[in-house]
Order: structure tokens, then C-alpha cells, then sequence
């Protein structure tokens, strides 16, 4: 119990990051009349959990669980974001949480972090600062898994319900789909190896890519 | 089974091998100059034609100060069965101050049951220049099928060197593997067959040659993204990504960028190689 109610503080959407401002890339999906109803948008979630979600986010939260190199792998994430806004989107978001972390779960852990990052040794991730205020707060892994996946997939899903627009009871049937998806990359996450670190899919890369270029839009990413 | 060293040193006028070393089923063939700019060309001959099962290539490239080399193959990769097993390519690429690696493969063919893992590690300076592009085929299988390989991997891993010590600049991690997952549709590879990609690291690289770039591509048939990534010691990296239905077009693609960067940055005219 006694890591529930921070788990949920961190997790929740109302916490202060600026995830709204960002659709990894969904938006240039919408722009090309790709994503547009309740199943499209399901399709593409299900590709964004099960690949940059896997790969990049859900697995460097396991490496360092698993006592990785914070430096290490904060470079790996910095060197592997390719596409410009997704790579900005995970410090900004990174920047945020470290900071709310230092006033409300503070710990010898993120202080180091946010040392790292002021003194520019490190960019400052949002999943790896999530991982390090998760881990010192006794959080078991798959429990942190299961609450960073969500929570981005509901941020997302609340940002494509107001881009798409979808009805809000929609939304949380795409939701309640994704429970799926979101099992199956912590299953998926706990296999993977150090290789298979920031392993792109070219679809999504290059759609978060294009989305630079797009000339109206909603979002940063 | 084969193994390749070689040493590209700047002589005034030329680009010249300084130490060269082949065994097993790698080797170059005598080095062209393609133009008069001095650069030297090596084609990677595998005379076995194929990569099989528990194969391993090992290259190792070094490009020393001033000295500017283009090393492309003479013919496609292929990849076929490696049941139980995979075939690896693994890359070592040094440039010192001032040098210069084009980097221009023919494409990736993986085939039925293949498993391929390519690997290259480049350390470069601030003052380097790297053009690396690649395209990857989707493998038909007899049956006319696509996509019907195991596994391809192919990982660059880009370090800056500067006096403050080498730092990752670029980590470029591609994961195919088709029996995981349907690869075909949204988010993988969106309905098209064929995969290219160029990544460019140089201190010249900025936002406005990326939308030179992207204007080059745009009349392409083909799915193109193209951005920045951060800068380290001065020198930053431009990686192109596109999706196609051809390896014509995309070589199209590829070499409308590469030969703007050889006009833009060297006076050099587009790229020709005559295969022997």
C-alpha cells in the first residue's frame, strides 16, 4: 500500500508534464486521413505500445531497474530518439517530472539524476526519470511498467480524442482495448536484450518525423 | 566465413591504401578514382555471393586523416536459410581529422528462413564526414510471398570523438521480424515493400540542408522522413528514412541526396559506378 497513492500522483494525468501537447507522431497519421475512428486510432496504439513503447521506453525502465548505467542509458535514449520532436518531447517531459519528483518524492537516487542533468552529463529522459522516483519509492517492476505504458496510452488516447475528435465513451473503450497491448510489452519487455535497445519501427519513425514538416497542428510531437 | 582489413591514407593528390588485409570470402578489388577530387574507391567483393547460416564478416575501415574513401560491394547482399542460426556482418569504422567514408552498399536481400545481423560501429571526429545509405528489400520467397525471413538487424552505432572523450551520437537500431508480428501495415511498414536509409554526420549538417534534402524527395514515390539529431562536439547527424516499393526508387532517392552532398560539399559530380 504504501507506494499506491504515489504511483497514482505520478501516473495520473493531471500531473503537470505537458503530455498533452504531444501525439508521438499520431498527428501526421490523422493528417493523412490514416487515423480517423475509434478502430484506426486502436491500430496505431497498438503499434506505438508494442514497438516505441517496448523498445525504447519499457525496456530502458527495466535496464535500470535491473542496476544499468543511469548515464548510459540516458545516452543510448538521447543517440536512439532519431526523430527531432519525440527526442525534445522526452527531455521536456523528463524535465518536468525531475523536477516535480524533487518537491513531492524526493530521493538520493533523483538527486543524482538531476545532478547529472544540470551539470549537462545527461539529458534527462522521461522514462528513466519516471523509472528512478518509481524504483525509490519500492515500486515493483512490472507495477512501474504497467503504470508508465498506461499512462502514456491514456494521455495519447485523451490527446486523439480531442484531435480526431472521438466521442469521450470511445475513448475508453480504445482504453479498455489496450489493456491487451499493454500486458503483452511487459510480457515482451522482460525478453528483450541490451540489442534490441531503441529498435525502431520505420513507419512510426518516419511519420514522427514528417511531423516536423506538417503545417497545421495541434501538437509539438 | 571472411575477413577484411583496410587502411585508407591521404598521399597529397590521393587517397591511397596504406595497409590492406583479406581472408576467406571477403575481398576488394584493385581501388578506382572515379574523379579527379583524389578520393579512392574500393568495391567489397564476397566471391561466394551469399551469406548462409553461422557466417560471419568481419570489416574493419579506417580512413586516416585528410584521406576520403567510397566503399560500396559489387553486387546485393543475400541472405539466405540459416536455420537454427544467423549470419553476421560486423563493421569497424575509424575516420581521423578531416576524413571522409561514403559508405554506399548494394541493397540487403534476406530470403525464406534467413536470419542476418549487421552491425557497424563508426568513431569519427568533429571535422569527419560520413555518408552512409542502405536499402532493404523485402526477401520474396518461392511461393511469391514477402517478408518471409526470420530476422534482419541492422545497427549503426555512431560515436564523436572530441578531447572530452567519445560520446554516442547516433544509435540506429532497425528490427525486422516478420514471424513476431505482421511488419506490412500501420506503423511498420505501411503497406510499402522496401526500406531505405541514409545517415549523414557532418559539421556542415543543419536544418537547412534537411529541408534541401526533403525538397529533393518530395517528388519521389516514396514515404520520407528526414531530422536532425543533437550535436556533439560541433558536428551533428542527418538520418533520412523512406518507404517505397522499389529498390530503383529508392536508390533514385538515396543517390539524389548523396550526389547533392558530393556537388554541395566537394564539387564532385553525381556518383557512377560502372559494376563490374
Amino acid at each position: 500500500m504504501s507506494y499506491q497513492l504515489a504511483l497514482q500522483q505520478l501516473t495520473d494525468s493531471a500531473l503537470p508534464t505537458g503530455a498533452f501537447a504531444h501525439s508521438f507522431g499520431f498527428e501526421t497519421y490523422i493528417d493523412r486521413a490514416l487515423v480517423f475512428d475509434e478502430g484506426s486510432l486502436g491500430i496505431w496504439l497498438s503499434a506505438f505500445v508494442s514497438q516505441s513503447l517496448t523498445y525504447a521506453d519499457g525496456l530502458a525502465i527495466r535496464f535500470l531497474y535491473e542496476g544499468g548505467d543511469l548515464g548510459e542509458l540516458d545516452s543510448l535514449l538521447s543517440a536512439s530518439l532519431l526523430p527531432r520532436q519525440v527526442r525534445e518531447a522526452s527531455v521536456k517531459m523528463g524535465g518536468r517530472l525531475l523536477e516535480i519528483g524533487g518537491e513531492v518524492f524526493p530521493s538520493p537516487a533523483l538527486e543524482l539524476y538531476r545532478d547529472l542533468v544540470t551539470t549537462g552529463r545527461a539529458a534527462g529522459h522521461q522514462p528513466l526519470a519516471f523509472a528512478v522516483v518509481a524504483r525509490s519509492l519500492g515500486v515493483p517492476l512490472p507495477e512501474a511498467l504497467a503504470a508508465y505504458l498506461f499512462a502514456t496510452v491514456t494521455s495519447l488516447t485523451q490527446n486523439a480524442v480531442r484531435a480526431i475528435p472521438l466521442g469521450q465513451n470511445a475513448g475508453q473503450r480504445v482504453l479498455r482495448k489496450a489493456h491487451d497491448d499493454v500486458a503483452a510489452a511487459i510480457e515482451h519487455i522482460a525478453h528483450l536484450t541490451p540489442d534490441d535497445l531503441g529498435a525502431v519501427s520505420p513507419g512510426l519513425e518516419i511519420s514522427q518525423m514528417r511531423h516536423e514538416r506538417q503545417r497545421a497542428r495541434m501538437f509539438m510531437s | 566465413m571472411g575477413e577484411l582489413e583496410l587502411v585508407v591514407a591521404d598521399r597529397g593528390q590521393r587517397s591511397v591504401a596504406s595497409h590492406q588485409y583479406h581472408r576467406g570470402a571477403l575481398r576488394v578489388m584493385r581501388p578506382h578514382y572515379l574523379d579527379d577530387s583524389g578520393q579512392v574507391c574500393y568495391v567489397v567483393v564476397n566471391p561466394g555471393g551469399a551469406y548462409l547460416g553461422a557466417d560471419l564478416f568481419v570489416l574493419d575501415v579506417e580512413v586516416s586523416d585528410f584521406a576520403s574513401l567510397l566503399l560500396t560491394t559489387q553486387s546485393a547482399t543475400k541472405v539466405y536459410r540459416t536455420p537454427g542460426s544467423f549470419a553476421e556482418q560486423r563493421m569497424t569504422v575509424r575516420l581521423g581529422e578531416g576524413a571522409r567514408l561514403e559508405l554506399m552498399p548494394d541493397q540487403l536481400i534476406a530470403y525464406r528462413e534467413a536470419s542476418y545481423r549487421q552491425r557497424t560501429s563508426v568513431t569519427l571526429r568533429p571535422s569527419s564526414s560520413l555518408v552512409m545509405a542502405e536499402v532493404v528489400t523485402p526477401g520474396w520467397s518461392p511461393d511469391g510471398a514477402a517478408f518471409r525471413y526470420e530476422e534482419v538487424r541492422l545497427r549503426n552505432d555512431l560515436h564523436v570523438e572530441t578531447e572530452a572523450g567519445t560520446e554516442l551520437l547516433v544509435l540506429d537500431n532497425l528490427l525486422i521480424r516478420p514471424p513476431l508480428h505482421d511488419v506490412t501495415g500501420l506503423g511498420f511498414m505501411e503497406g510499402y515493400s522496401h526500406l531505405g536509409s541514409l545517415v549523414v554526420v557532418d559539421a556542415r549538417v543543419d536544418q537547412a540542408l534537411a529541408d534541401e534534402l526533403h525538397g529533393l524527395t518530395a517528388g519521389c514515390h516514396a514515404l520520407t522522413g528526414i531530422s536532425l539529431t543533437r550535436t556533439v562536439g560541433g558536428t551533428t547527424g542527418l538520418v533520412l528514412r523512406s518507404l517505397s516499393n522499389s529498390t530503383d526508387e529508392l536508390n533514385h532517392l538515396l543517390r539524389s541526396c548523396t550526389n547533392f552532398l558530393r556537388g554541395r560539399w566537394y564539387g564532385q559530380g553525381p556518383l557512377d559506378l560502372r559494376k563490374h
